[in-house]
């Protein structure tokens, strides 16, 4: 499958459909994981009782830790993963697991509340929109995914616009 | 540039007026950083730790992460903005690879300063992420960031209508 009508078209019909997915408890060893891989020694990230005493029930997740997991699943097994590494669910839907070239064309976060550990979070994705371009490589289309991240209790913590190019 | 002193201001915040300059932050990376940074989030990517397949691809060594461009970003902003201030919205463009080992500089212009009630504004940065090894941007950004109005050298700045 190529960038074509036919996959615009089946772009545009995706649309401002809302995908909800639970993406489970955010774990205090998860974040002070991503904290320790970053080398960001701030203790909000990885001490329980500083983070308390700021005023947090648990440890609080780096700005960016929830938009910065690619997968949230267990993982695919080996066999269903593509030749280069990733899994087939790309987090885009509407867009073929093959056959289209996708490169990341930047990301937009607004952050509205800490992501503590303890938390369960669902995350609600939709394309927002569906453009074509021509590029020198041939035609091009620019898709916007608008990823909102929420809490147990349905509070708004993070959103997230990534624009991809599609060629 | 070393590791902040935790809740200290790592960087000086005032006055800021527009075109202040933030003084700017150096972030080593490495191929072992890099895998952890794949680790921490599920990012199975080849790109990211296997070499073979990055030269195969035609770049020189393994890839750093766009999200990881991100949260170099990040964590600059809220270092700055310590424990007085909040973070509130960062974009970001990867407009050239960096591979792991490079070491990314970023640094921040203040672009815009908005009221935000009695006692709290919201500075907007111009965010550059530059290798070191060759002086290109690898990544532009901009980040609006909530901080108490006496960081402004103006603090009479009038609240937008």
């Amino acid at each position: 499958m190529a960038v074509d009508a036919a996959l615009l078209a089946a772009l545009e019909s995706e649309i401002g459909v809302e995908h909800v997915e639970l993406l489970g408890e955010i774990s205090a060893v998860a974040i002070a994981r991503y904290a320790a891989a970053i080398g960001d020694p701030n203790p909000l990230y990885s001490d329980r009782a500083h983070a308390r005493s700021r005023g947090h029930a648990d440890v609080v997740a780096p700005a960016n830790f929830v938009a910065a997991v690619i997968n949230w699943s267990p993982g695919a097994p080996y066999e269903r993963l593509r030749e280069d590494g990733t899994e087939a669910d790309t987090h885009l839907p509407g867009v073929p697991a093959q056959g289209v070239r996708v490169m990341g064309g930047g990301e937009e976060m607004t952050f509205h509340e800490p992501v503590v550990a303890g938390m369960t979070l669902t995350r609600t994705t939709a394309l927002r929109e569906v453009g074509e371009r021509s590029s020198s490589q041939g035609p091009m289309i620019v898709a916007r995914y608008q990823d909102a991240y929420r809490d147990g209790a349905g509070s708004l913590l993070v959103e997230s616009v990534r624009t991809v190019l599609l060629r | 540039m070393s590791a902040n002193e935790v809740g200290t201001p790592a960087l000086p915040r005032a006055p800021l007026e527009l075109g202040t300059a933030l003084e700017p932050a150096a972030y080593a990376t490495s191929t072992v950083l890099v895998f952890r940074y794949s680790a921490a989030t599920w990012n199975t990517h080849r790109i990211h730790y296997d070499k073979a397949y990055a030269l195969a691809e035609g770049y020189p060594d393994v890839l750093v992460q766009s999200h990881l461009h991100g949260a170099f970003l990040a964590r600059y902003c809220s270092d700055w903005a310590g424990e007085d201030g909040r973070l509130m919205e960062l974009g970001l463009r990867v407009r050239r690879f960096a591979i792991a080992g490079e070491t990314l500089i970023v640094a921040g212009v203040v672009s815009a300063l908005d009221r935000l009630g009695d006692d709290r504004a919201a500075v907007t940065l111009e965010l550059t992420e530059t290798r070191a090894s060759d002086l290109e941007t690898a990544v532009t950004g901009t980040a609006r960031i909530e901080v108490p109005i006496a960081w402004l050298a103006d603090t009479g700045l009038e609240q937008p209508a």
